[in-house]
């Protein structure tokens, strides 16, 4: 079975045509060219040196676990750090090279919910909130509920996609027309 | 919105690599440390970051000022000044 990262369910909920154009068509984005992206990959490597044995008594956090890359059925992925809370209940956090916009984008909610599944599927233990920390915001950290029904979205968006790449069906294209303005393969897309 | 890079820089090699850096992300060269043109709001910020890694903090001087068109209409230019419409992206092709 195909298995998907947390990104490519991402971007499929950002617009059905990307999963078509990056890998059915396997037309690259070069995201790796983009400079904040780069900062963002070597601020997670120094995070993971640094962060080795500290625990964050704020948010009652008794146990972690670094850089977890866990696998299920159609989907994988890597965690910065799996926390076990007081309450017996663990949770995903993920650092953002990003500053704190007095709200929580979709794009980081979609990719807690995809943690979520992957620590209930191999810890076996209940997760019902994530945490982000914006390392250019003096790394504030905030708190994401991750109710049931976010989760069952996530399973649904993966059978969407198993059918664009498994039937190479060109799927219609998202009806927010902004996420068109900025979209990586707009010169491409059929409108 | 329409950006304006200004700066001031003592050692050479990084003055040279922020002036490449400000071409590269689409700017026009209107004074020898002056860059002038229209970046949307994540380029602008992905700009920033790279010059303030590439610049001395304690000598050196930066400014990345905004302005929407109307501002920059109403600017005074005097001289061989640059062509306000190039910069504002109106032109779409030099060459014809």
């Amino acid at each position: 079975m195909h298995s998907f990262y947390p990104s490519q369910i991402i971007e499929y909920l950002y617009c059905p045509r990307y999963t078509y154009f990056e890998y059915v068509l396997r037309i690259p984005q070069f995201e790796e060219k983009f400079y904040k992206v780069q900062r963002g990959r070597q601020m997670h490597n120094e995070k993971l040196e640094r962060n080795k044995n500290y625990l964050r008594k704020k948010i009652g956090v008794k146990e972690k676990w670094l850089d977890q890359y866990l696998g299920m059925p159609g989907l994988r992925g890597k965690i910065d750090e799996v926390l076990e809370l007081e309450d017996g209940t663990f949770a995903p956090l993920d650092y953002k090279f990003a500053e704190w916009k007095d709200r929580v984008y979709e794009t980081y909610q979609q990719q807690l919910y995809c943690y979520a599944l992957l620590i209930e599927e191999n810890f076996g233990e209940k997760v019902n909130r994530g945490f982000l920390v914006y390392t250019r915001s003096s790394n504030k950290i905030v708190e994401v509920p991750i109710p049931e029904e976010s989760k069952a979205e996530i399973r649904k968006s993966m059978d969407a996609m198993l059918k664009i790449i498994g039937q190479n069906y060109y799927p219609k294209a998202t009806k927010f027309k902004r996420r068109c303005l900025n979209c990586t393969y707009r010169n491409i897309c059929i409108q | 919105m329409i950006i304006w890079v200004l700066y001031d820089i003592e050692e050479d090699r990084a003055r040279t690599k922020v002036a490449k850096i400000c071409k590269q992300a689409g700017l026009y060269r209107v004074q020898y440390s002056c860059f002038l043109g229209t970046l949307n709001a994540n380029e602008r910020d992905s700009l920033q970051l790279e010059i303030e890694e590439l610049i001395n903090e304690e000598k050196d001087k930066v400014y990345i000022f905004n302005m929407n068109k109307d501002q920059l209409k109403s600017c005074a230019m005097l001289g061989q000044a640059f062509d306000e419409k190039l910069v504002s992206d109106e032109v779409k092709a030099l060459l014809f």
